[in-house]
């Protein structure tokens, strides 16, 4: 076998045989996964809490229904909003919206059936999200109580496992009218548990809200009325695909964009740290004399350098593969979407590119460094500064998003270093042909100038004690004394 | 005898320190030439420039029929004087892989590296991980890797040190066998014992400078013979014995003092002998001793072997940033 593919197979088996290569590559989508069911667990987890309204305004005011209403209707809203979340997925965000609508207007069986229909596999495994909270009645001997202590002192009992069996409640909220206006005293079992202060505030300001417009002489149809508008708003732009209205489609790139150039940045970054670390682990165990005496220099470099990237590769297929099944089983028309984004003017070979002239020209720097050095400790004095400036594209790869044409995002990248990410996170924004050639012919070229003082560094390093710093780094490219 | 390696007026210099200056001498094919000198005397960046890994400042190199060790790296094994594997490689994967670098076929490498292993006393560790050896046994494989692809050249830098006794006679047998399946054995050391039974040829190396190149026997010709004398001593006396040029007390306890004492050039040690019984000097034991490459070391540079040169050596090191340019 050649020395090089022999060099490249010995860096990729020594870390695919290692169950942590396996672990960490599984490790992100499996966090990623569990990013998003996390809030859905915590929210299924989370226990139904049993309040008791008790009015204590004055008699006909009719705080403690009008609360109750206000309570029941943001139930009703949230539940209206988790078909619309279930709906976007599959149906995407106008989808989503008819089910919205349907369930606003004719009630929330009926937004079943329209998710059903709008959503098929959502709509087969929905259930409607658990309550946070549930009105109970309130005890009889609390009602019967004269307000004050010992209300409150029947409120403790009642909160506390003190309660009649099967009576037990997570808070009691007495509602009465402090100046003309409502207002609560909430008791409740967990003193660090703010859901039901939370929903009670919320519930009065919209009592008070409706008392306002009515006192006002507004009918409360009209408010109920307005609170239900939407408006419909169309962006339009002369670069939208349908040449007039922007859709989200048209937003995807920007966003393809963006997720593509954090990728290469943390796959580049994770590829030139793993041939660091392989770089010095060889030097600190005197492997790099012997290679040196087995094959070239550039024989050694190219191998290491050529495993690695296969390394990255695995990764980007695990990532991709898993990513890519997962978004077809849960939106299928999103997938589509980025399908068709990465297939379109030439995309996926210019990302393709960018990876390849990025992790060549860092991989191969980071080679180099690690030839001088034995430990991180060495390799820090040089690759301190150089991860300070490699942030610099993670900043810049933001403001992309919005401004693609900003001149800061511009010069950015067009400077090698910064292409692979800037550029990436730039191209689908559809900036002119000649700047991203011209962008792809700097970063090619800088690639070679790393690979020639790379070459030169890893040589000098490699049966080197010298202590490493940017002068004897620049001393052993210069080959000067 | 064709010459397998000629080094011809080498000189090496790091900035501002001469690590190796006007080198020549030759080893013949199917010879064993023990490369011998203190530590820092030139011998690692001598084998380095032979293997090509830097460039000579001066002076011609030919090696195998090639001008650059490079371009006959296939033919050559080389164990560095310091060595290391990858820790978490099995030895027959890391024998395999050195064997692969240098031509030989992955799947016969493995196989050579089992027949090998077992022969080195080391069939058990097979399957061990390189970190779970002792650090005999890796030495062992090591030695192993770098002529599993039997190389018609071997270099080997100090490759007794760190052996005990027992492995350093097993590396000896097996450099002789290399020697005897026709292989050439170039090998440095700074332990003169080794190369005393092992080398058809000696090139001493001081300062980095060359000191001498031939035989063993030759290397020693050039060192007087000397008297060992025991008893109840005086070391004027002694030295005023015929023949004798020097007196040193090797030993002294309880008035029961070891000489040495040194025989001028032509001296056989006979008239000591007599004078010394006719003086009535109290002589316990009397013995003429024949010169070590030990001796012939120190009678040709002056340096004592064991001394350490390598002062300067850092120095060369540094100086190694200089070697980027080829």
């Amino acid at each position: 076998m050649n020395r090089t593919l022999l060099i490249a197979r010995r860096e990729y088996m020594a870390y695919a045989k290692t169950v942590g290569f396996w672990l960490s590559l599984l490790a992100f989508p499996l966090f990623g996964a569990l990013g998003g069911a996390i809030p859905i667990l915590m929210s299924h987890a989370e226990p139904t809490r049993s309040v008791a309204l008790v009015d204590e305004a004055p008699t006909g005011s009719g705080l403690a229904a009008a609360v109750r209403q206000s309570l029941e209707n943001e139930q009703a809203k949230g539940d209206i909003n988790a078909l619309r979340m279930a709906a976007i997925p599959e149906a995407g965000v106008a989808g989503g919206d008819r089910v919205r609508q349907i369930a606003e207007t004719q009630g929330y069986e009926a937004g079943v059936a329209a998710l059903k229909r709008e959503a098929p596999r959502a709509g087969a495994g929905f259930t409607a999200p658990k309550p946070s909270l549930t009105l109970a009645a309130p005890p009889a001997e609390i009602v019967a109580a004269a307000p004050g202590e010992a209300r409150d002192a029947l409120a403790r009992r009642y909160l506390s496992d003190e309660a009649p069996d099967g009576q037990k409640l997570s808070a009691v909220v007495f509602l009465t009218e402090i100046e003309g206006q409502p207002g609560a005293r909430v008791w409740t079992a967990r003193a660090t548990d703010d859901a039901v202060e939370n929903a009670v505030r919320d519930a009065l300001k919209d009592v008070n809200r409706r008392q306002v417009f009515a006192a006002s002489g507004i009918d409360p149809a009209v408010v109920a009325q307005t609170d239900r508008f939407r408006p419909e708003l169309a962006v339009f732009s002369p670069k939208a695909a349908s040449g007039g209205e922007v859709s989200f489609r048209d937003k995807l790139p920007t966003v393809v964009g963006l997720a593509v150039g954090f990728i290469l940045w943390s796959l580049i970054i994770t590829g030139a740290s793993i041939l660091l670390n392989s770089v010095m682990e060889e030097k600190s165990n005197k492997i790099l004399e012997v290679l040196l005496s087995s094959a070239s220099a550039t024989e050694i470099l190219t191998g290491k350098v050529l495993g690695v990237a296969l390394l990255t590769l695995t990764v980007l297929v695990a990532w991709g593969g898993l990513g890519g099944i997962g978004l077809i089983a849960a939106a299928p028309d999103m997938a589509g979407d980025i399908g068709s984004v990465l297939m379109s003017n030439g995309l996926l070979i210019y990302f393709l590119l960018f990876m390849v002239g990025g992790y060549l020209m860092y991989a191969v720097l980071f080679a180099a460094i690690g030839a001088f050095c034995e430990t991180p400790r060495d390799a820090q004095t040089l690759m301190g500064p150089i991860m300070m400036v490699l942030f610099v594209p993670l900043i810049v790869m933001q403001m992309a998003i919005r401004t693609p044409d900003a001149t800061v995002v511009k010069v950015m990248s067009l400077i090698p270093p910064f292409t692979p990410f800037v550029m990436a996170a730039r191209a689908p924004s559809g900036p002119p042909l000649i700047e991203i050639i011209g962008a792809l012919i700097g970063m090619f070229l800088f690639a070679a100038l790393m690979v020639w003082v790379a070459g030169r560094a890893f040589r000098a390093g490699a049966l080197s004690d010298v202590k490493l710093n940017w002068k004897s780094f620049l001393g052993a490219v210069r080959g000067g004394s | 005898m064709a010459a397998a390696l000629t080094l011809d007026g080498i000189s090496k210099r790091y900035g501002g320190f001469q690590a190796v200056s006007d080198l020549s001498f030759e080893v013949e094919k199917g010879t064993i030439c023990g490369f011998l000198g203190p530590n820092g005397a030139g011998k690692t960046s001598t084998l380095r420039m032979i293997l090509g890994l830097q460039p000579a400042t001066s002076g011609r190199i030919e090696i195998l029929g090639a001008d650059d060790g490079r371009k006959v790296r296939d033919r050559i094994g080389f164990l560095p004087e310091e060595r290391g594997l990858y820790k978490k490689m099995t030895p027959v994967d890391a024998i395999a892989f050195f064997g692969g670098l240098k031509g030989l076929p992955v799947a016969e490498g493995r196989k050579r590296a089992r027949e090998m292993l077992e022969q080195m006393g080391l069939g058990d560790a097979q399957k061990k991980k390189m970190k779970e050896l002792s650090k005999g046994m890796a030495q062992k494989v090591q030695l192993i890797a770098s002529v599993v692809h039997r190389p018609e050249f071997v270099i080997l830098d100090e490759p007794f040190s760190g052996l005990d006794p027992m492995n350093q006679q097993g590396l000896e047998a097996m450099i002789r066998a290399l020697a005897a399946d026709g292989a050439t054995v170039l090998f440095s050391t700074h332990v003169m014992q080794h190369a005393e039974r092992l080398c058809d040829k000696v090139v001493l190396l001081a300062r980095g400078r060359k000191a001498f190149e031939g035989t063993v026997d030759q290397a020693r010709a050039t060192s007087p013979r000397f008297l060992e004398l025991e008893g109840a001593l005086d070391l004027a006396a002694v030295a005023a014995l015929p023949g004798v040029s020097g007196v040193e007390v090797l030993n002294d306890h309880d008035g029961a003092r070891i000489l040495r004492a040194g025989l001028a050039q032509g001296a056989g040690g006979q008239e000591a002998l007599k004078s010394a019984f006719l003086t009535g000097l109290d002589v316990r034991r009397f013995q003429i001793k024949e010169p070590t490459l030990h001796d012939a070391f120190i009678a040709l540079t002056g340096d004592h072997p064991d001394d350490d040169q390598s002062v300067a050596r850092d120095a060369a090191h540094d100086g190694l940033k200089a070697e980027a340019a080829r």
